[in-house]
């Protein structure tokens, strides 16, 4: 059998790059235009077996078309479905309808679909040259965005790797830097204040918020601690869904400096209700 | 008395989960080590392995062919049963560390419920409500009480402190 003749050297010529995945996709092109019908046949799976032999299969299940532009070629590739090269072709004859889908994927199993020269798989064509170009181009560019994608996902793996054993190693994630340390001393001092002096008078929260403005403008004048950035799962996951570093890096900064007001609220508050208690004892235990 | 001093009930419990949690890989060792039955097994054969690999340093190839060879294999048979003992060593302390985690988990998970169910509709001291405004709801929650710091709140409050205390001692 051709396609699984040519399976053999397309999987081991999988490293050779695109040009022979380039030519490998010109000569199965080729025969697709020679010998369409019959091809047509081979992966549907029907034919002269199965010509006349289920109408209601005809009637109910879809014609199917297998799209090399999906940007995951990996999944189904029979759940898109586009009906017009089917059509032209179910006029042409009786004898192309969908298959099942275990079929399907047998047939283009076996007419020797690689990994390397067309991951979205098989494209039926019953048109002329013409439209064979502009669709051989397109399945270029999703090969290279999902080898792009991929070696993205590799990359991230490998430095996710890297990252886990750094900390494994240092066991520390994240370091009290002057400028924090400076926070929570600073919040625990407010607390005791106010619980001195001001809580009687207003919220405690009202100088906790002061306090916080008050940070916002002194962070300058505290040398800046590069924080480097860390490849976790969910930053790869989300730098892998297309989602800018940009964007990812603002978050997660943004997500510090609220986990720092956090830090800085408990402290504050923990402080104020210890320093009440101890009042409290105090207050009782005096004579 | 005992439901003034609630809240340094709670604290205390925290604190001590969160030592607990930053001892268990100590802890993990340890057991790992007591548990280990042939540790001793695997310093004899390294120690072996070298004996080995220096005597096939002394041994000429070209002249003792027949024993080089002997010799090699006995030193790849011996490094390759030194490989499964490793293994093997690695994946019971990875079973130790594993069930040592678990088994802290659930105790902790334990604590906490016990802790939120004796205190959820008491709460763990009580300020006048004025001072915490506008957020006396929400740190009362769920004893409802106005002007009580809840069980949630004041669990959460210590958690954190008690996380960075530590991380700065540590």
């Amino acid at each position: 059998m051709e396609p699984v003749e040519d399976c053999a050297p397309a999987g081991a010529e999988e490293g050779s790059g695109p040009s022979a995945a380039q030519r490998r996709a010109e000569v199965r092109r080729r025969k697709l235009l020679m010998n369409s019908e019959e091809r047509m046949n081979r992966i549907v799976g029907y034919g002269k077996n199965d010509g006349d032999g289920s109408p209601a299969r005809r009637a109910v299940e879809p014609r199917f078309h297998l799209d090399l532009e999906r940007s995951e070629p990996w999944s189904s590739p029979v759940s898109t479905k586009r009906l017009s090269p089917f059509l032209s072709e179910a006029g042409e004859t009786a004898e192309r309808r969908g298959p099942p889908l275990p079929d399907s994927r047998d047939g283009l199993g076996s007419t020797g679909t690689t990994e390397g020269d067309l991951p979205g798989g098989v494209r039926q064509r019953a048109r002329g040259n013409v439209a064979g170009d502009e669709h051989t181009r397109s399945p270029r560019k999703g090969v290279q965005k999902y080898l792009s994608r991929f070696d993205d996902a590799l990359k991230l793996r490998s430095q996710m790797a890297s990252e886990k054993t750094a900390q494994e190693s240092s066991s520390d994630s994240e370091e009290l830097d002057s400028f924090r340390v400076f926070r929570l001393i600073g919040s625990a001092v407010l607390a005791l204040f106010v619980r001195l002096f001001v809580c009687k008078y207003l919220s405690i929260f009202a100088p906790f918020l002061t306090l916080e403005l008050a940070y916002m403008g002194l962070y300058k004048y505290f040398p800046k601690v590069e924080k480097k950035a860390k490849t976790t799962v969910l930053t790869a996951a989300l730098l892998l869904s297309g989602i800018p570093a940009e964007v990812i890096s603002r978050s997660m900064d943004t997500y510090r400096k609220m986990g720092d007001v956090f830090a800085d609220l408990c402290v504050y508050f923990f402080t104020f209700i210890l320093s009440h208690e101890v009042l409290v004892l105090l207050g009782s235990e005096a004579p | 008395m005992a439901a003034g001093y609630s809240w340094f009930l709670v604290l205390g419990s925290v604190f001590l989960c969160n030592l607990v949690k930053s001892l268990l890989p100590s802890v993990s060792t340890f057991l790992s080590k007591v548990l280990q039955k042939d540790a001793e097994q695997e310093t004899e054969m390294k120690s072996e392995i070298q004996e080995m690999r220096k005597e096939l340093s002394s041994i000429s190839m070209k002249d003792e062919f027949a024993r080089y060879a002997r010799l090699e294999r006995k030193i790849n048979k011996m490094t390759d049963k030194l490989k499964t003992h490793v293994k093997s060593r690695t994946a019971h302390q990875a079973k130790i560390k594993w069930i040592v985690n678990i088994i802290f988990y659930i105790l902790q998970a334990a604590l906490m419920i016990s802790l939120i169910w004796k205190y959820y509709a008491d709460p763990v001291t009580v300020v006048p409500s004025k001072w915490i405004a506008p957020l006396e709801r929400l740190v009362a929650f769920p004893s409802g009480v106005a002007g009580g710091v809840g069980i949630t709140c004041w669990l959460i409050v210590c958690n954190k402190v008690v996380a960075i205390i530590l991380h700065a001692v540590s």
